[in-house]
């Protein structure tokens, strides 16, 4: 096992319109831990997958212990030794079977294992591997009885019993507790020893100071720093994740003319996602919300716009209490959502371009019920001219458009609407810089009118395009910029420190 | 959504139209229609009177039940629902409007409203049990048909519904006075414009058509039919879009046992008595209805203008097969080739 190496160079891969990674060289050696970091989209679950067989077509060469190998396929990646620990572990467990079972699945699909199952036997094989990685986990309990911590070490400890030379953890820290994330370092010191080589990728810069050896960053799908040992420190991560300021991107803030108070959140509280959510957003700003995945962005929009309920607090709509228990509430307001993952949550997307744009107000489009084709497609075109939406066909589906079309197209639907406060969602992932530069613009447009709420995790986008910026963490607020005058790496540091879910 | 025109033929980019392209494209938009007019021609040619205007409208009739029923469950499938209570609420209707006309003596337009009304609630029941209750769809409605069709025969605790039969609820088991007015026949039996050597056109076509084009103008060209597609297409979209998905969904589950009791009381009419789970059969052709639709101008989805073909279609190889004098039990057999060709044919077509 000494010998344990995976070593892959030029690895490229496109997608229409983007290139996902750009030749990116990685070297994995046993008994050691290399880190992956990177802002969101910067390449790293592109990486992940390539390594794991996800993609059949990409560029580059893999080399294991010194021999190339072809990784097409899932199975290529299992004989090759690859195992990966997703951020979602509900989606590779079977919920209704025991932990023992999801722990020893493969036993039990593997042909000759014989047609019945021996509980007993499965019970103390299970429970030998859950006691040599010293977990509390009851392996009689159904998977879907588990908590979200005691699933993620399941899962982590089914990968580490495969005894697979390479060990792919992504985010694995995000659902667990300091004592658990402690524990799992543990047992990943441990299997250092036993030559096991991880790939460890996380935005919680302070773990990765604390468990790698070995630090490679990417950035817009480049490999643009690599750090051995005690080179790495935090803000050296921070400087290279984020590299030069860019340019000419966003547009000019412009002063508002009149900031008048639209909304106001006071105390906001949901589970344990949101915690003591209190802010005002005014007409003519972009409020910026900036926070990594998982801090509660999303929610926070969600609830805002009707979709959740929250256990407490209060929303004042310009001046006046509101309560939406359906996201209709909400557009009856003029309160809009432009959600994340535009492709199941933002389009229909077997649909027109026409009838997704005129959906939320197709009142307008219709007389006595009746829809008014002619007025539809007049105003429709008008809209397309505006927003620079091509191919200008308003009856071509909306799954044949660009990344950035299809988003012209989400926030184009609410442009038929009197928006008073617009939350936008992670607007801009997977499209290209054009198309950002686009959205950015309409942004500024509508914000003369309206409050914009404009929620990433991509930290120079929020400070490039909001005039004020909140930091999101854990479900909480943890710091207020002018963004005019915030410095990135601050904001980085706020948005990425090492603060556990307390369970 | 169903459409007038060829829209990726006119879209397509450049002059060079590849002639295999175009003809693939060409059969699966309109596979279904010309399938429909060659096994007419052929019946026609093979058998004197399948041409005649008196059995096309025949045929008609025969399928206007089935129709009827099929529209309903094309609106729980437009929504991505699906309903399989529609056989047993249409069998409801048959012994409820009887029943209530010969045991209880109840007026026939009463008794039209009664079972109208008892159908509306077994849709609200559906949309308690799958939006509310969250079980799935093709489950709860399952439950539902059962608890309907045990309703059904509770009724008349199993009896089929007849002029003169024994009021079953009589301890002294005296004779129901009751009869099925002659008004509430014409529905299942009559004419209107019947003329010199014309016998006219059957009640239950008229009806047929009247939903038909009703269902079609709703879901065709109003902005209600715009939303139904919507939920059907993302309901979470649709959602987050503003639209309140769960009252659509709610609409278009009463629609369905509505449209399903609407059939049953044309059925009733037609066959002047009240037989016991006499409606099982259009739950399964009306799906094959309804899918057959997916296929017509390649629409894959549900559509009222693909739903009445289909049915027609179903109907039609029915009408002609019998004339061929084809056993009754290869029947079922040929519908069954004919459903997973044409579905095959559209699903595996879009695949790529």
């Amino acid at each position: 096992m000494a010998m344990t190496s995976l070593r892959a160079t030029g690895l490229r891969k496109t997608f229409p319109g983007v290139v996902a990674l750009d030749g990116v060289d990685l070297a994995l050696h046993g008994g050691s831990v290399h880190a992956l970091i990177g802002a969101n989209g910067a390449g790293k679950s592109t990486l992940i997958k390539i390594l794991t067989g996800y993609y059949d077509a990409y560029e580059g060469r893999i080399e294991i212990n010194g021999r190339p190998v072809a990784i097409r396929r899932p199975a290529d990646a299992f004989r090759a030794g690859i195992e990966v620990v997703h951020q979602e572990v509900d989606t590779t467990l079977v919920p209704y079977l025991s932990a023992a079972e999801n722990l020893l699945i493969e036993q039990l699909a593997a042909p000759g294992s014989g047609l019945f199952i021996r509980k007993q036997a499965l019970y103390r094989q299970a429970q030998q591997i859950v006691d040599e990685l010293g977990l509390e986990i009851d392996v009689r309990a159904q998977a879907a009885d588990l908590s979200l911590p005691q699933k993620q070490l399941l899962v982590i400890a089914r990968a580490v019993s495969r005894r697979a030379p390479f060990l792919i953890l992504d985010e694995p820290t995000a659902a667990l507790s300091i004592r658990d994330a402690e524990r799992l370092f543990e047992i990943m010191r441990e299997l250092k020893q036993r030559g096991v080589a991880f790939l460890y990728v996380s935005h919680r810069l302070a773990e990765i100071q604390e468990i790698a050896d070995e630090v490679t960053v990417l950035r817009n799908g480049q490999k643009v720093a690599h750090f051995v040992g005690e080179a790495f420190d935090i803000a050296k991560g921070v400087e290279a994740m984020l590299g030069a300021p860019p340019g000419e991107l966003y547009p000019k803030r412009q002063p508002a003319a009149e900031r008048r108070l639209v909304m106001e959140v006071r105390g906001l509280c949901w589970g344990a996602r949101l915690k003591d959510i209190s802010f005002d957003v005014y007409q003519g700003e972009v409020l910026g919300i900036a926070g990594l995945t998982g801090a509660g962005k999303t929610e926070l929009l969600r609830v805002l716009f009707g979709c959740e309920q929250p256990d407490r607090g209060e929303i004042y709509l310009n001046g006046k209490p509101v309560r939406f228990h359906l996201p209709k509430d909400a557009v009856r307001h003029g309160v809009y959502l432009i959600p994340e993952d535009r492709r199941n949550l933002g389009l229909l997307v077997e649909e027109p371009v026409r009838m997704n744009v005129t959906l939320p107000f197709i009142r307008d489009f219709s007389r006595l019920g009746f829809m008014r084709p002619s007025k539809e497609y007049a105003r429709v075109l008008q809209l397309m001219d505006r927003l620079k939406l091509v191919p200008r066909k308003p009856d071509l589906p909306a799954k044949h458009l660009s990344g950035g079309n299809q988003q012209k197209v989400v926030v184009g639907k609410w442009l038929f609407g009197a928006p008073a406060v617009i939350l936008f969602d992670e607007a801009t992932q997977g499209i290209d810089v054009g198309a950002k530069r686009e959205l950015y613009a309409i942004m500024r447009e509508l914000a003369r009118s309206a409050a914009v709420i404009f929620a990433s995790s991509d930290i120079d986008e929020v400070l490039g395009v909001a005039d004020r910026v909140l930091v999101m963490r854990d479900g909480q607020f943890v710091g207020e910029f002018e963004a005019e005058q915030a410095d990135r790496q601050a904001v980085m540091r706020l948005a990425a420190s090492t603060v556990h879910v307390r369970s | 959504m169903f459409k007038m025109k060829l829209p990726p033929l006119a879209q397509r980019e450049g002059p060079s139209l590849d002639l295999g392209k175009w003809l693939s494209d060409f059969f699966l938009r309109y596979g279904l229609i010309l399938t429909l007019i060659l096994v007419s021609l052929f019946f026609s040619l093979r058998t004197e009177t399948f041409s005649s205007l008196d059995n096309i409208l025949d045929i008609l009739r025969a399928v206007s039940i089935l129709t009827i029923v099929a529209l309903g469950i094309t609106f729980s499938v437009v929504v991505r629902g699906f309903d399989v209570s529609v056989g047993a609420v249409t069998g409801l209707a048959v012994i409820l409007s009887t029943a209530l006309m010969v045991i209880w003596q109840v007026p026939w337009y009463l008794a039209v409203l009664i079972c109208l009304a008892v159908g509306a609630l077994v849709g609200l029941l559906n949309a308690f049990l799958i939006i509310r209750l969250r079980i799935p769809d093709l489950l709860a409605t399952l439950g539902v048909l059962y608890l309907v069709q045990g309703l059904q025969m509770s009724i008349t605790k199993g009896d089929a519904v007849y002029k003169g039969m024994t009021n079953p609820w009589s301890p002294t088991r005296a004779i129901a006075e009751g009869a099925i007015h002659p008004d509430f026949l014409r529905f299942g039996q009559g004419f209107v414009f019947a003329s010199e050597g014309f016998r006219g056109i059957p009640i239950p076509v008229l009806i047929m058509l009247g939903v038909a084009i009703i269902a079609f103008v709703f879901l065709e060209l109003t902005r209600y039919g715009r939303i139904f597609y919507a939920v059907g297409g993302n309901s979470e979209a649709a959602r987050l879009s503003g639209i309140d998905v769960d009252k659509v969904r709610t609409i278009a589950y009463v629609i369905s046992a509505v449209l399903a009791t609407v059939g049953g009381l044309v059925l009733a009419a037609r066959i002047g008595s009240g037989a016991v789970k006499s409606g099982d059969p259009y739950l399964l052709d009306g799906v094959a209805a309804t899918f057959f639709g997916f296929a017509v101008l390649n629409a894959r989805r549900a559509n009222v203008i693909g739903t009445v073909l289909g049915a027609v279609f179903v109907g039609v190889m029915l009408n002609g097969l019998t004339m061929l004098n084809i056993a009754w039990y290869v029947q079922d057999v040929i519908k069954g080739l004919v459903l997973i060709v044409s579905l095959g044919l559209s699903y595996y077509t879009t695949r790529r």
